[in-house]
């Protein structure tokens, strides 16, 4: 699925979160929002998944359908957050197929249907036989891996990460990048991460797209942007001497 | 997990420090504690049984087969059958709002729950005669047609509701202001409606800071005394709930049987500790779990 952000500004109070920011996303996409701690990235990615609404005048188009208006609810939009908000009262399986089973019931998968997603599910995640742990008893990066498997449930068009690898430690961060990485070439499924480690952006992303004080800075492909740093902003963002 | 057991160790005794008391003091302050205990909360209790039985069993339940004793117990029942789930109900989206959303004029807000605690039982009562009495704004209206507020069951039940309004809304917002709204979010986007998210995700992390609202609640609002008395208008078989027929009683010099009513109320003191003291302590394990979870 194809996403266009359109004119999207958003101010809390009278400071602009985001201002004027536009960005065209092709479908089956990887791409990396960038940027210092405050930039905006983070609301930016929460605009798009219908947890914030952007202020009158900009758009978020999924297909070319105007969503700006929809509630999460109904945008169907797999979202991985920062500290993975599992719920903390139900077992890896419940917490899978959560949004199973909240589906209106003419839509909803039968019990049978929904062992069986589950199953693919917690296999695709490589965390078959922890069905019935509880979220306190996994580690940083198995937490990680059931919220990945439980916004993978809706079958989502986009998915959507905030900070997906932040909480973790070097060596897990690095097998998951290329997981994430092994993954999204696997089912081309259109995906904006957030981060603020350029590393991470670089070694994952189709496309960077670089962020300060909630304006744009500078869009390309990873090599290109590394080549030709738009501005003092990224070159010092991404410790580049500048060309002259 | 770290953080649940440290405070367990903390609780079976923690290691001495060095600005500890030395065994003296501590043997004494624990003496005044126990002694206090003992003569204003302890003694009392055990007196109020005693009083209750000391013109024998047969007069106890006489005294519980006497109609009146029998219509004040109903009233008071059918008070607290409204007010309870009302409050619930209030304190529930309340606490929602108050911790979900920042808007101006919260932070008034959060403080005028507590008005309830803070102004006497009686100005909570004559509110309502001042509004709903026959001199009142609405007064005149309501007797021509033929509305009876005050003096009657529906006052008793708004005074009551006034003065337990603060319970349940005061146990949720510490612990939901701790748990944050990541959870909720989560499940909006697993495309989880309104009324899901309650049911699925918010209640079961609140459940038991909602249980202590909602007996903190109850014991109140059988026990009202104050506000009930101003808007009651002590009416026999009527409008006596039983702290009102406790004291009618008792002003009779019908001492065992007013100790017997009672009786009956410390009953209910006695099982709300109990539910409190348990649901307290699975609330600080809802909010060391929430402290957690923002912090893993």
């Amino acid at each position: 699925m194809s996403i266009t952000i359109q004119n999207v500004t958003k101010r809390f109070s009278r400071f602009p979160a985001l201002d004027n920011v536009s960005i065209e996303i092709a479908s089956g996409e990887l791409i990396a929002l960038l940027g210092p701690s405050g930039s905006g990235k983070t609301t930016l990615l929460r605009i798009i998944a219908g947890l914030e609404f952007p202020d009158d005048g900009g758009s978020i188009q999924f297909n070319g359908h105007d969503v700006s208006r929809l509630s999460a609810y109904k945008r169907k939009a797999g979202f991985v957050f920062q500290h993975y908000a599992l719920f903390a009262h139900m077992n890896v399986l419940e917490n899978i197929v959560f949004a199973l089973r909240v589906m209106p019931r003419r839509m909803r998968p039968t019990e049978d249907a929904i062992r069986t997603r589950a199953k693919e599910l917690l296999e695709a995640v490589q965390l078959t036989g922890f069905e019935r742990r509880m979220p306190s008893q996994l580690s940083g990066g198995q937490r990680q891996r059931v919220a990945f498997a439980r916004a993978l449930a809706i079958e989502p068009a986009v998915l959507l990460l905030d900070e997906p690898f932040g909480a973790l430690d070097a060596r897990v961060r690095k097998d998951l990048r290329r997981w994430l990485r092994a993954f999204h070439e696997r089912i081309k499924l259109t995906t904006i991460f957030v981060t603020h480690d350029q590393d991470e952006a670089f070694e994952v992303a189709d496309r960077v797209v670089l962020i300060d004080k909630g304006v744009i800075q500078q869009i390309g492909a990873p090599a290109d942007v590394r080549a030709a740093p738009a501005n003092a902003f990224v070159s010092n963002f991404l410790d580049i001497p500048p060309r002259v | 997990m770290a953080g649940a057991s440290s405070i367990q160790l903390h609780r079976h005794g923690s290691p001495r420090r060095a600005t500890a008391e030395s065994p003296v003091a501590k043997a004494i302050l624990i003496a005044i504690t126990l002694v206090f205990f003992a003569l204003f909360l302890f003694l009392p209790l055990v007196v109020v049984f005693q009083e209750a039985f000391s013109k024998g069993l047969a007069l106890f339940v006489r005294t519980f087969q006497d109609s009146y004793t029998q219509d004040a117990i109903k009233l008071t029942l059918l008070v607290a059958a409204i007010a309870v789930p009302l409050n619930t109900v209030f304190g529930l989206a309340a606490a929602w709002s108050l911790t979900r959303f920042r808007f101006t004029g919260r932070s008034f807000l959060v403080t005028l729950i507590d008005l309830p605690l803070w102004v006497s039982p009686v100005v909570g009562g004559l509110i309502y005669v001042l509004v709903f009495g026959a001199k009142g704004w609405f007064g005149p209206w309501l007797i021509d047609h033929n509305f009876r507020i005050i003096f009657a069951v529906p006052g008793i039940v708004l005074a009551t509701v006034f003065v337990t309004f603060p319970f349940v809304a005061r146990g949720l917002i510490p612990l939901m202001e701790a748990q944050g709204i990541k959870e909720e979010e989560a499940a909006l986007t697993l495309g989880a409606n309104g009324w899901q998210i309650f049911r699925r995700v918010t209640l079961p992390k609140i459940k038991w800071g909602l249980l202590y609202g909602v007996i903190l609640c109850n014991a109140r609002a059988m026990g009202e005394f104050g506000a009930v008395s101003v808007v009651s208008g002590h009416i026999r078989g009527k409008t006596n709930t039983m702290p009102l027929h406790i004291e009618i009683l008792y002003n009779e010099y019908q001492f065992a049987a007013a100790f017997a009513v009672a009786s009956l109320l410390a009953l209910l003191a006695l099982v709300t500790l109990f539910i409190k003291t348990y649901a307290e302590w699975r609330t600080e394990k809802q909010l060391l779990e929430a402290a957690r979870d923002q912090h893993p």
